[in-house]
């Protein structure tokens, strides 16, 4: 059976490198793309079982992305988790997004909620559309 | 009544002499008096001779001669009146005096007037010497009445009267002293006059100097200052107030503040000025921030009062504040800037340390482990010292927002309890906590800062306490409001400190800084925030038993529009 997989949208360097760390860890594949039409091509092909989201992006916004794949069928099964260092916007986005997570974002606190979230885990053991905002 | 004081004025003389005026405006009552017995003469004499058919005359030529007489007195009146009228001096009083002389010579029989009735006479001319002429003229004027009385008895052949020389003299005599007396007191008072009249200049001229020296201050003194009668409206403005409003003084003057307002004040600026001059009594410190056109504006007031402790008006203080509400703004953009510059690479290294931490690159041996460990902590701590600049660049640049939910005070409490133990049992004090019966099972407000509030306050009470222990308490405060206090056995607050410790950047004592870490920003973050949801900060405390940091808050949240997270 291959692993699940997932994609990390994020502009940062070092972030997109601690996320895809993160995600590998929960035993997924992980992709990393730094850029919103990037992101948007890749998703013309593959369907990702998780997204870790960060909403300020090169030319593509994060909600334009996230209004992008909640518009199409193909990734029902997609979730997704905002990571971003404005709650304000964050709030916004909080009916499309599975999760929201502020930043800075515990590696350890992502690795085990992507771990949730793993299409492998039985339904019932999943955690439900909640947000977190920790900020410590 | 017209034509009474048309007289009245006829009779003034224009002198600029005050003793010449009036002895010649005396010679001209004078000649008035004899101008009205000069007319009645004339008028008793006609109907005397009508009445009589002429028989009260003895021959024609005495009849001529009252006619000529009483005609040539009033004459005698005309000249002299309009002599005195033109003519400064003694020359119309000596005429007038001459003329009474020779009427009191002529006004009987030769014998009564040389040893009868016509001697009273001639105390009229001595007499009136000494107040038309001069005070010693009546001494000529008695030595003149009684050469003439010597030349009339004479004339009929007798031995001039003594007597009647000895009379005129003493009639002298007191006429004299009593003009003398008359004269002095006149000059004394005119004495007194002048020197009033100097005082008076003197004091004017003072007043006007005080005033244009308070006029230039006023005029020089940078900041706009604008005076409000109790009518409210504008009574004095100096230019820097002109220059200010970008208006002329004139368009300033007896304006009310609203007038002055309108078109370059925002609605809400201009509640602020009416309500800061309206209630200037209630606020002790009343001074306010508007933006006024381009201008950012202070504006402080006081009430004007008189030493009698009336209240005349309210002055109002402008100073410009532009440039200061810029460098303001700009350091709140740059701290926010900055602050958000520097959380990236913390997030960044942040991350790599947990990862570390969290054996992804492999096992760590020991040393290793703790290495990391101390490198968790200081990184965190960095990103909390960032975290708090970035809180305060917001409260200062008003956009901190607060996120409005439900939750349970005994969560709250626990949350806190949970990320306090450890620091408190490192330093051996024990953590205790405790929530209210009457405490509601939910509770509204921003969890996340409530939260940060307590941990703020906790970690303070651990900082500062060496041994005992640190309560954390959620309990009713009254039926609208609830309370949660943090209460520590450690060093106290002293009472000077007090006040300021909630400002930014303060310490009790600066060597606390160093010894207890810090960068002094938490309390007046917290202050700030407890003042957003409407609540107040208590403080109890006594400096080496311990301290209570009470926060009281509203049951029913009253934030203000817009700082609320949508």
């Amino acid at each position: 059976m291959s692993k699940p997989l997932a994609l990390v949208v994020e502009d940062e360097y070092d972030i997109s490198i601690i996320f895809a760390r993160a995600l590998r860890e929960a035993g997924y594949e992980a992709e990393i793309i730094r850029s919103g039409d990037t992101a948007l091509t890749w998703l013309a092909a593959e369907v990702p079982d998780l997204v870790i989201l960060d909403l300020n992006l090169p030319r593509v916004p994060g909600p334009k992305i996230l209004e992008h794949i909640r518009g199409d069928a193909r990734f029902e099964k997609t979730r997704i988790i905002v990571a971003t260092a404005y709650p304000r916007l964050a709030a916004q986005m909080r009916s499309q997004a599975d999760w929201i997570l502020i930043k800075p974002v515990n590696f350890g606190q992502l690795r085990d909620l992507a771990a949730r979230f793993s299409p492998d885990l039985p339904q019932g053991e999943q955690p439900g559309r909640s947000t977190d905002d920790s900020d410590e | 009544m017209a034509a009474l004081s048309k007289i009245i004025q006829l009779l003034d003389v224009p002198s600029l002499d005050p003793d010449d005026a009036r002895r010649r405006k005396l010679v001209n009552i004078l000649l008035l008096g004899l101008a009205i017995v000069g007319v009645l003469a004339l008028v008793a004499t006609v109907v005397a001779d009508i009445a009589s058919a002429g028989t009260v005359w003895e021959s024609n030529q005495d009849r001529l001669t009252a006619y000529i007489g009483i005609s040539a007195t009033l004459v005698g009146v005309g000249i002299i009146f309009a002599i005195n009228r033109y003519i400064a001096g003694w020359l119309a009083s000596t005429l007038l005096l001459l003329l009474l002389t020779a009427a009191a010579a002529f006004s009987d029989a030769p014998e009564e007037v040389a040893g009868g009735r016509g001697l009273l006479v001639f105390a009229i001319p001595i007499m009136m010497g000494s107040v038309v002429l001069r005070p010693y003229a009546s001494f000529i004027m008695a030595g003149l009445s009684s050469l003439a009385l010597s030349a009339i008895a004479l004339g009929l052949g007798w031995v001039p009267n003594p007597f009647a020389t000895l009379v005129f003299f003493m009639i002298a005599v007191v006429s004299w002293l009593a003009a003398q007396t008359m004269e002095r007191a006149l000059k004394d008072l005119r004495t007194l006059n002048v020197e009033l009249d100097q005082r008076v200049r003197d004091r004017t001229r003072e007043l006007a100097e005080s005033l244009s020296k308070t006029e230039a201050i006023l005029a020089s003194t940078a900041d706009g200052i604008i005076v409000f009668d109790t009518n409210g409206k504008a009574a004095v403005a100096n230019p820097a107030l002109a220059g200010l409003l970008a208006r002329p003084i004139g368009e300033i003057v007896d304006r009310d503040i609203e007038e002055l307002m309108s078109d370059t004040v925002g609605a809400e600026d201009r509640e602020v000025v009416a309500a800061l001059l309206a209630g200037i009594q209630e606020a002790r410190f009343p001074s306010v921030k508007v933006k006024w056109g381009k201008r950012t504006l202070s504006v402080s007031v006081a009430p004007v009062r008189l030493e009698s402790d009336e209240e005349i008006g309210t002055v109002a203080v402008f100073r410009d504040f532009t440039r200061e509400a810029e460098i303001d703004r700009m350091k709140s953009t740059f701290v926010s800037i900055a602050s958000h510059e520097l959380r990236t690479p913390l997030n960044a290294i942040l991350g790599y340390v947990e990862m570390l931490k969290e054996g992804v690159y492999g096992d760590l041996l020991e040393q290793q482990k703790g290495a990391v460990g101390r490198l968790v902590v200081n990184t965190n701590h960095m990103l909390s010292l960032v975290n708090n600049l970035l809180d305060r660049a917001r409260i200062e640049a008003g956009t901190l927002r607060l996120n409005i939910s439900s939750f349970s005070a005994a969560n709250l409490i626990d949350g806190v309890a949970g990320v306090m133990e450890v620091a408190a049992q490192n330093k051996g004090l024990e953590l205790t906590s405790y929530v209210g019966e009457d405490v509601p099972q939910t509770l509204e407000g921003d969890w996340q800062r409530l939260h940060q509030i307590l941990i703020n306050f906790v970690n303070n009470a651990v900082k500062f306490t060496e041994k005992g222990a640190v309560d954390v308490r959620i309990c009713m405060r009254d039926v609208d409001h609830w309370a949660m206090s943090v209460a520590d056995t450690g060093i106290g607050v002293p009472e000077d400190a007090r006040g300021y410790i909630f400002e930014p950047f303060r310490q009790v004592d600066e060597s606390a800084t160093r010894e207890y870490g810090g960068a002094g920003l938490g309390l007046s973050i917290v202050k700030q925030l407890v003042e957003l949801m409407g609540g107040w900060i208590e403080l109890e405390s006594e400096v080496g038993k311990g301290s209570t940091f009470t926060v009281v808050l509203p049951l029913e949240l009253n934030v203000p529009e817009g700082a609320i997270e949508d």
